[in-house]
């Protein structure tokens, strides 16, 4: 079920161009003498030339790793690397890397090309060098003639234009985006979605996109990390992570799932609350009790009774609610316990040739055997 | 281009004056008003009574006439007070004023700068207790703390016994110009540090960060955006700082000698021993205008910058 080919972490002989070794960074806390983990022992390789995507809920630490990668902190134990150099305690304007910040941090003083060449400038690049940069950085962000415009007189979208502009123009090795669409409107999110996803195919640059937005994340990246309470609960590409969560909180966090609990029958089989026997595709000890993620969007519903065929399996239940999107019909169908009421969400596309199904129906769901995951926890 | 054009500004905003609204509108328009002019009038009436009608007095004085006696007579208008403006004693001491108040301030701003910065990265709490501590003198009486001052740099004080104890000699303190400068220093510290305050703290820490991102030492990160960014701060601070250290009376007359006469000092010499009350009038409104004009062109520079 993976879509696209899956990228691996950096291969033998290739240097990664963002690599963290064991990094933890604690933060005294403000009024006991405690600390506060932001991040925990952190080992991750950024590839060169990738889009790689760090999310995770706000406080997971994600933006502090990002921030160690910049050098605006330093980590308190651990090391990273930049394209194989050790970093240490080099400041910001040491490194080869640049930062599209959080609501842009633009210089309110200065135009759109002082913004732009501010970079060029403490770097000492040449007037008719620098001149032509400028030109090239705020053309491929599509703001020719707004050079002189102040950036309060800018548009949220036109802002986040200078703000990548002004990082690119450096040429830096590694980009650094801390929430960059945070601050936009739903569509003008989604368009500059593509956009970014075009500007680092074509320039070729390692990007690092610091989210919380799943979507966001999953639509852009080559690779993405899921990190929770300082932790990295999961890496790999968007359709790993999503069709085969880790852990119960990937699976909750990336998008809708169905959490089972169940019990394990053999190492292929396992028992579901209503007593039906299902596959699954790795191995657990026989009587433990396991959770399971089904994403609803795999589930299939038909009349009750249907023949199940070899290759799915199935359980039977009836219509409980249904949720009307448009596009998409979701139906919860309560499974026969006996016990308490097991609720199973199954997302169909609302294509031509579905049949409605109505609350109270008895109805059959079924499945693919590896659309089931076992989770870790 | 996904960008969504500004919208474009209402109809009648365009025009000279938007119409007049219509019947029950204008009704509560006009009670507006009328409420707003009814919570304006005791700040008015205050202005009007303790500020603009003694200026005017003030202004009457110095076209009069000053009689044998010293007494002002209100006739024989002239303009000969002003005239006298230009001696060169007047202008000495001008001069000397406007020195003072030039390094009153720079001083305040070389140590409330690095202060006002300083607290701005303190927690919350702590910021708060350092701020009232810069407000504290203000809650005992100036003159008080003044002639404190006259005790600690006096001959016997602590402060020249223990130079004289570290074999530095005897130093005297009091009585001199750096005794006016520190005197107006200590007075007017907490008027530079807390417009400075107010407008660092504003100031968007990852401003300094994307500048130090971008390749900026963290000279240069100050030098080209937290600088030009606190310069409101700075300029208010200034301002506050140089007006009141060109006035000033107090310190002067406690802390200085009789070569450092200021023009505060001086103008009440003109109403208090001198007796020539057109001349001190002038002098005065000489220093009123002075000091308008300096502060309107100042803050305008500050306009065009920005």
């Amino acid at each position: 079920m993976h879509r696209g080919a899956p990228r691996l972490s950096a291969t033998a002989g290739t240097v990664p161009a963002v690599s963290l070794r064991r990094v933890t960074k604690r933060f005294p806390e403000t009024r006991l003498d405690d600390e506060v983990v932001a991040v925990d022992e952190l080992d991750l390789d950024v590839t060169d030339g990738e889009f790689f995507a760090l999310l995770g809920p706000s406080g997971c630490g994600k933006t502090t790793t990002l921030r160690m990668v910049a050098g605006f902190e330093f980590p308190t134990e651990g090391s990273v690397h930049i394209h194989g150099t050790e970093m240490g305690r080099r400041p910001p304007d040491r490194r080869p890397v640049n930062t599209v910040f959080q609501s842009y941090a633009l210089f309110p003083h200065m135009t759109v090309a002082e913004n732009v060449a501010f970079g060029l400038r403490m770097r000492d690049v040449a007037r008719d060098e620098a001149r032509r940069r400028v030109a090239e950085a705020i053309e491929l962000v599509q703001l020719r003639g707004r050079d002189g415009a102040m950036p309060g007189d800018l548009s949220g979208g036109q802002q986040q234009r200078v703000a990548l502009a002004r990082a690119l123009v450096n040429r830096p090795k590694v980009l650094l985006l801390d929430e960059p669409l945070g601050a936009l409107d739903l569509r003008l999110r989604e368009a500059m979605q593509v956009e970014l996803k075009q500007l680092q195919a074509l320039l070729g640059i390692t990007f690092v996109h610091v989210t919380h937005d799943q979507e966001e994340a999953l639509a852009m990246s080559d690779r993405l990390a899921v990190m929770d309470a300082g932790r990295l609960v999961q890496v790999g590409t968007p359709a790993e992570v999503y069709e085969r969560p880790r852990t119960r909180f990937v699976a909750e966090f990336l998008g809708d799932a169905n959490l089972l609990t169940a019990e394990a029958v053999d190492a292929e089989r396992v028992r579901l609350p209503d007593g039906t026997v299902v596959r699954i595709a790795s191995g657990r000890s026989a009587g433990a009790a396991v959770h399971l993620s089904l994403r609803p969007e795999q589930l299939d519903l038909v009349a009750a009774g249907t023949p199940v065929e070899p290759h799915l399996d199935a359980v039977e239940g009836t219509v409980a609610r249904i949720g009307y999107f448009g596009s998409a019909i979701e139906y919860d169908v309560a499974l026969d316990t006996g016990g308490p009421e097991v609720l199973v969400t199954a997302r169909l596309g609302n294509a031509r040739g579905v049949v409605a199904r109505t609350v109270g129906e008895r109805v059959r769901m079924r499945w693919t055997p590896d659309s089931v995951t076992v989770l870790e926890d | 281009m996904v960008d969504v054009a500004p919208a474009p500004a209402p109809a009648h905003r365009r025009g000279p004056r938007p119409p007049a609204p219509p019947g029950p509108e204008r009704e509560a328009a006009r009670a507006a008003a009328r409420r707003g002019a009814l919570i304006g009038l005791p700040p008015l009436v205050t202005m009007v009574l303790l500020f603009a009608v003694p200026l005017g007095i003030v202004a009457v004085y110095s076209v009069a006439t000053r009689g044998r006696t010293g007494r002002t007579e209100l006739a024989d208008w002239n303009l000969d007070a002003y005239a006298r403006l230009l001696e060169p004693l007047v202008l000495e001491i001008a001069g000397r004023s406007l020195g003072y108040a030039a390094l009153t301030t720079l001083l305040c701003l070389a140590i409330g700068y690095p202060f006002a910065y300083w607290l701005t990265t303190r927690r919350p709490g702590v910021r708060a207790v350092l701020l009232v501590l810069v407000m504290l003198p203000f809650w005992s009486n100036f003159l008080v703390r003044t002639y404190a001052w006259r005790v600690l740099l006096g001959s016997d004080g602590p402060i020249v016994t223990a130079l004289a104890a570290v074999g530095l000699g005897e130093v005297r303190l009091l009585f001199t110009p750096f005794a006016v400068v520190l005197g107006l220093v200590y007075g007017y510290l907490p008027f530079m540090v807390l417009p400075l305050y107010s407008s660092l703290e504003r100031l968007d820490l990852r401003l300094v960060e994307a500048a130090r991102d971008l390749g900026a030492t963290g000279w240069e990160a100050f030098r080209r955006v937290t600088w030009p960014l606190s310069r409101p701060g700075v300029v208010a601070g200034s301002v506050l700082v140089f007006i009141p250290s060109f006035g000033a009376y107090v310190t002067p007359e406690l802390l200085g000698g009789s070569r450092t006469t200021l023009v505060g000092s001086f103008v009440v010499r003109q109403f208090l021993s001198a007796r020539d009350w057109p001349f001190g009038s002038a002098l005065s409104m000489a220093i009123l205008v002075v000091m308008l004009a300096a502060t309107v062109a100042y803050f305008r520079a500050q306009e065009r910058r920005s």
